[in-house]
């Protein structure tokens, strides 16, 4: 997707970040903040050439919606676009040192996704601070890349 | 994770989504997708299809043999979550105009969901 849009999304999803309450609405709390880390880490991975920043839209790894000349939508094979998640697909080949510590603060987000949201663990306020101080510094990085020069991207 | 957990965590994150506007069709269908899953594992657990060690987490992920198994216990539950979770990728991770009227619809599957896993309350 484009960069437009990634930062569309992470603009409203902090948005309504801010109007939850952390803990009494913990799982679409987390979710948001997943969500936003996600689209930073695809808007960067864009910018820094990695990714292509078309506008299909993945399904699983390899897999996109695409759009057909009638609007309708069709999956298909693309080349790498946006990531379901951090390492889903992970992105082949040197990337540079932000985006990396972009994505590694990313996965201390989604260590907590499976047993928080979909297991038994119960979210504590040390977990949401740990998730929250993370997206924050993805965030920081990005808005860093994003006030320089991006680059087209190269297969 | 037993049957009245998920039904916990169903009806919280239903709270949670009441909090969204107008702008915030991404987490409506998200949050639609993460408590409609938590009332399909009720009811799957509460019809005695699969046990609290069981339990589904994304319909797309489920072997075939496992969707048919589920199916049969009720065709129109896996049909609604499984809708719901094939409006993400145009909605939630794409930019395809709609997103308003396509977390409406989501929602409308959760309140299908909710409504089946209600009846095995009563």
């Amino acid at each position: 997707m484009n960069i437009a849009s990634h930062l569309d999304k992470i603009d409203r999803f902090e948005k309504l970040r801010a109007r939850l309450d952390t803990m009494g609405d913990f799982e679409l709390w987390f979710w948001a903040a997943m969500n936003a880390g996600t689209n930073a880490v695809n808007a960067a991975l864009h910018h820094a050439g990695a990714t292509l920043a078309d506008d299909v839209f993945p399904t699983q790894p390899g897999v996109y919606l695409v759009p057909c000349k009638d609007g309708k939508l069709e999956p298909a094979f693309r080349p790498p676009g946006d990531v379901l998640h951090v390492g889903r697909p992970k992105i082949e080949g040197p990337l540079p040192d932000d985006v990396n510590a972009m994505m590694q603060a990313m996965e201390v987000i989604e260590h907590h996704r499976d047993p928080c949201i979909r297991g038994e663990r119960d979210a504590t306020p040390e977990i949401a601070a740990e998730c929250a101080q993370a997206l924050e510094k993805v965030l920081a990085l990005l808005r860093q890349r994003m006030s320089t020069p991006g680059k087209a991207w190269k297969p | 994770m037993e049957a009245l957990d998920h039904r916990q965590r169903a009806e919280r994150i239903e709270r949670s989504i009441a909090k969204c506007g107008d702008a915030d069709h991404e987490m409506k269908i998200e949050g639609a997708m993460l408590a409609g899953t938590h009332w399909v594992n009720f009811i799957l657990h509460r019809m005695g299809v699969t046990k609290a060690e069981l339990d589904v987490m994304h319909s797309y992920m489920l072997t075939v043999n496992e969707l048919r198994k589920y199916s049969v216990a009720d065709a129109e539950m896996m049909a609604a979550i499984a809708e719901i979770e094939d409006i993400r990728p145009a909605h939630v991770r794409g930019n395809v105009p709609g997103g308003a009227a396509a977390a409406d619809r989501a929602l409308e599957l959760l309140g299908t969901l909710r409504a089946k896993a209600q009846k095995l309350l009563a």
